[in-house]
């Protein structure tokens, strides 16, 4: 694409091994993950306490998020809360001086191949203690979400159609795009948009030729 | 010259359409891109579109030659520089 480190640089990665989060509630994550979501666990450590700090006993655990990628937590045995706010997760809590779409912007959202499968996990949580709080279709997907019982956001979501080839031009002109917006003072998004389309004129036609080149030798190969 | 750039997928060619209707207003194309330009304003209305909030307020790829005046949930209005 237009970036140049990912042109340069090969993608061997494959995907989320795990995410790890602390709980102080292992008995409600157990249950929301494992009895009402049916992700099975799958790797768990049981560590006595080490290292340079006064570190507690503690359990790591493992669920399958499907695609073998998966969520942990660490259960620190004799840990209490880490702070007394309202707001937040088990993890960070936030006064009132913190806008709430910036408390709900850090969330885990897991794929599902279709509405049906959506509207499964939907059934599910909808039944349990922990019903679904939003259902929502996006720009081209579909989502819902709730909050686990450590207060960690929760996304389930399904694709409404496949990515175009165009998007990663779009994704890619309004990266670089806002690089150029971040390296001035005071960035907008009405910078960006005046960048964007500078770049759009510059690099749109000619991807749509080489888009179409490519076409007709992988037409040629057949 | 007033240009706004929409990029060219299922969700968004109600929004050039809708442009189109001006007879002042032309719709071309950039790559992949719908180029809708004035010598004017452009205005685009929500409801004749027909998109729904999440497409319709991340719809506008880019904007030369004017600034975005109106983008709420009656319209898009591109006023010229």
């Amino acid at each position: 694409m237009t970036d140049e480190g990912s042109a340069r640089l090969e993608h061997k990665v494959r995907g989320v091994d795990h995410t790890a989060f602390p709980t102080f509630d292992p008995a409600g994550t157990v249950r929301f993950y494992r009895d009402v979501l049916g992700f099975p666990v799958v790797h768990s450590i049981c560590a006595a306490g080490w290292g340079p700090e006064d570190h507690p006993d503690f359990i790591h655990f493992f669920f399958d998020i499907g695609n073998d990628d998966r969520i942990a937590f660490f259960y620190y045995f004799g840990l209490a809360p880490v702070h007394a706010h309202e707001r937040g997760d088990a993890y960070a809590g936030f006064g009132p001086e913190v806008p709430e779409f910036f408390v709900r912007s850090r969330h885990l959202a897991i794929h599902v191949d279709d509405q049906d499968d959506l509207l499964e996990y939907r059934r599910r949580l909808d039944e349990s203690a922990w019903p679904v709080e939003m259902q929502i279709q996006h720009e081209t997907i579909e989502s819902i979400y709730t909050h686990d019982p450590n207060g960690y956001m929760v996304e389930f979501t399904r694709a409404m159609r496949p990515v175009t080839p165009q998007e990663d031009l779009d994704a890619n002109l309004t990266i670089d795009a806002l690089l150029d917006v971040v390296a001035e003072p005071e960035p907008t998004f009405g910078k960006l948009l005046a960048r964007k389309a500078e770049l759009i004129v510059e690099r749109a036609g000619p991807w749509e030729s080489a888009q179409r080149d490519l076409a007709r030798v992988e037409e040629a190969a057949r | 010259m007033t240009a706004l750039y929409v990029l060219d997928v299922p969700e968004n060619t109600a929004v050039a359409k809708v442009a189109a209707e001006d007879p002042e207003v032309r719709v071309g194309r950039v790559g992949p891109y719908f180029e809708i330009t004035a010598d004017g304003a452009i205005v685009v209305d929500r409801r004749a579109t027909g998109c729904r909030h999440a497409v319709w307020y991340s719809c506008v790829a880019g904007v030369a030659g004017g600034r975005i005046v109106q983008h709420d949930k009656d319209a898009l209005r591109v006023d010229p520089a």
